[in-house]
């Protein structure tokens, strides 16, 4: 088609006539573009990220029989199977534990039956000082929390000896344990030991557990947590699963509203490249109009120029943009963020319109009056 | 001959100031008329009114049949792609185009293009071998023809010289004389502007412009006060 292809002979001519200009307008459209590319980037991976550490910070999810008292409020065991059976990634964690009220000597403490592995997922962030437990389901070791250990006079390696009805069980304390929590007043056994200990075989108090995803994937897993524990109540702990969302949210808004900056200050770049591009252009455009030029024809080829530059622009800068998104990925979150081509047509259609904003000036350029442009004066 | 252009009490006024004052004339078609005057006598209004590039305060023209006085900007712009023909004395080409470009420019905005009949409109003005240069590559002289071909792609029912030669020095003075002499022998209409007395002895007729006002017709051995 001769006329189209004109359109597009002009258009090519137009964007190697004012290089220097245009390449001002470019550079402006591809650093926004580059930051805009980099923050989508990073807010897809960092989400991720923040969403699987938080669940190393304690449990969102917890799974107890119903509040009636006695041996009713007690759940049996075998719903760790039940749990487990569900082969459900998001569930980092599954930590059931058995408290017993027993005595050290003259001194009351709470002693919590748990699974050590399971534990230590859940809340890699607790101080110990001392060693860890050494396996899951040891019989021999203990672990104290840091109030219990001061009054009872414990330290890493000293012997506890713990009784609670007719049985008495001697362990060593293998750690210390900081938490600001309830848990620096109790001392952590396997879950064995506790329910030997109790002589309630086979029973737990409660199951603590750590399930990543956004608080709408979390309401979905303990959907199914609650159809795997029939007669058990599956609470999700709302301030944790609110105060994430919150965190993951503010993070989104931030992210967003330096994007919209970002745009903006790229649009001003342009802005002032391309009013001064309309100057240069004034005389073109009154001589087009004389020859019979219709202003929205004449307005096509500046709006496809800045539109050619906007997708410029936002495929150069969306490849800046992977490369800074793996700096800031590595450096602030410590994950490898890796670029996703979704994020090019969108990167490339916001540039596109930032730069279709910045050539309002080329736009004015349709009020050009012919006769006084091309009086020769 | 029937008239191409009837200009009938043609006015134009830009505030206070009477640009134009009940200017009448005709021109037949094939006819090389001279628009003359000193500075302010109002020739570039009547060369803009005629043009489409400009609209009267009050008055009629006609071109072509065609009543231009009251039509509207959209109005204007066809009329200028389907009958008109300008050549400036700045040349007024595309600095980023070349020759050939140039004139497929009109092309593009009168309707398609064609690349062979415009290089063939260079190489009748005798630029066959600069079809791809750009302006700033070509001298006043081929500049100007080029926008003579430009002027002359869209066969137009008039063309307009805005002192055509007052940039040129004397031998392209002669060439673009040339080139008009025979466009007027091949019967096209064509309305110059001019300070020369040598390009205003060489048209049909000379119309004299004094403060906006038809001063005088001159013809060939014949003056009409």
């Amino acid at each position: 088609m001769p006329t189209r292809s004109m359109f597009l002979r002009i258009l090519w001519k137009l964007l190697g006539a004012s290089r220097g200009r245009l390449a001002v307008a470019l550079i402006a459209l591809a650093s926004g573009a580059a930051v805009c590319s980099a923050l989508l980037n990073v807010n897809l991976d960092a989400e991720k990220k923040l969403t699987q550490e938080f669940r190393t910070f304690g449990a969102n999810v917890v799974i107890a029989p119903p509040p009636t008292g006695g041996d009713a409020a007690l759940a049996d065991a075998s719903v760790l199977d039940r749990i487990a059976a569900l082969h459900n990634s998001r569930i980092i964690a599954a930590t059931p534990f058995l408290y017993v009220a027993a005595n050290s000597g003259q001194q009351p403490v709470i002693m919590a039956g748990t699974s050590f592995d399971q534990l230590a997922k859940m809340n890699s962030w607790w101080k110990v000082q001392g060693n860890w437990v050494s396996s899951g389901d040891n019989r021999e070791q203990c672990l104290a929390g840091v109030a219990a250990a001061r009054q009872l006079g414990l330290a890493p390696g000293s012997r506890v000896e713990l009784r609670s009805g007719g049985h008495t069980i001697s362990m060593t304390v293998a750690g210390i344990v900081t938490t600001g929590g309830a848990e620096d007043s109790q001392i952590f056994t396997s879950l064995d030991v506790a329910q030997g200990l109790a002589g309630l075989p086979g029973k737990l108090s409660l199951v603590q557990l750590s399930i990543s995803g956004t608080p709408a994937e979390i309401e979905e897993v303990t959907r199914g947590l609650a159809g795997a524990s029939p007669g058990l109540e599956v609470h999700p702990v709302r301030q944790i699963a609110a105060a994430e969302g919150s965190i993951l949210g503010r993070i989104s808004e931030l992210i967003f509203w330096t994007i919209a900056l970002i745009l903006v200050l790229s649009m001003l770049g342009v802005l002032a490249s391309m009013a001064a591009l309309a100057m240069e252009r004034s005389r073109d455009v009154g001589l087009m109009k004389a020859l019979g030029g219709p202003v929205s024809r004449i307005m096509r080829l500046f709006l496809a120029e800045a539109g050619a530059l906007g997708v410029l622009g936002g495929t150069i800068g969306f490849f800046a943009g992977a490369v800074l998104a793996r700096w800031i990925g590595g450096r602030v979150f410590g994950v490898e963020v890796s670029p996703r081509l979704v994020i090019l047509p969108v990167t490339v259609a916001l540039t596109v319109l930032v730069a279709l904003a910045g050539a309002f000036p080329l736009r004015l350029l349709g009020r050009v009056r012919p006769a006084e442009i091309l009086r020769g004066e | 001959m029937a008239s191409l252009v009837q200009v009938e009490n043609l006015e134009k006024r830009f505030g206070e100031v009477r640009a134009l004052d009940r200017v009448s004339f005709a021109i037949d078609a094939g006819e090389w008329i001279a628009i003359m005057g000193p500075s302010g006598s109002g020739k570039t209004s009547l060369i803009n009114i005629l043009g489409g590039l400009d609209q009267p305060t009050s008055g009629r023209v006609v071109v072509d049949g065609q009543d231009i006085s009251h039509l509207s900007e959209r109005e204007l712009t066809r009329y200028r792609s389907e009958k008109i023909g300008f050549v400036f004395q700045q040349f007024h080409l595309v600095p980023y185009l070349t020759a050939v470009e140039n004139v497929m420019l009109a092309q593009y905005f009168h309707s398609i293009t064609d690349e062979k009949e415009a290089a063939e409109a260079l190489k009748r003005v005798g630029l066959g071998g600069r079809l791809d240069h750009v302006p700033a590559q070509l001298s006043g002289g081929e500049q100007q023809r080029v926008a003579i071909a430009r002027a002359l792609i869209n066969h137009p029912k008039l063309i307009l010289a805005d002192e055509p030669t007052g940039n040129l020095d004397e031998a392209n003075e002669a060439v673009i004389l040339e080139l008009l002499r025979e466009l007027h022998a091949a019967g096209h209409t064509i309305l110059v502007v001019t300070h020369s007395q040598a390009i205003g002895n060489l048209a049909d007729r000379r119309v004299e412009l004094e403060h906006g006002r038809l001063a005088r017709i001159h013809v060939p051995s014949v003056a009409k006060d």
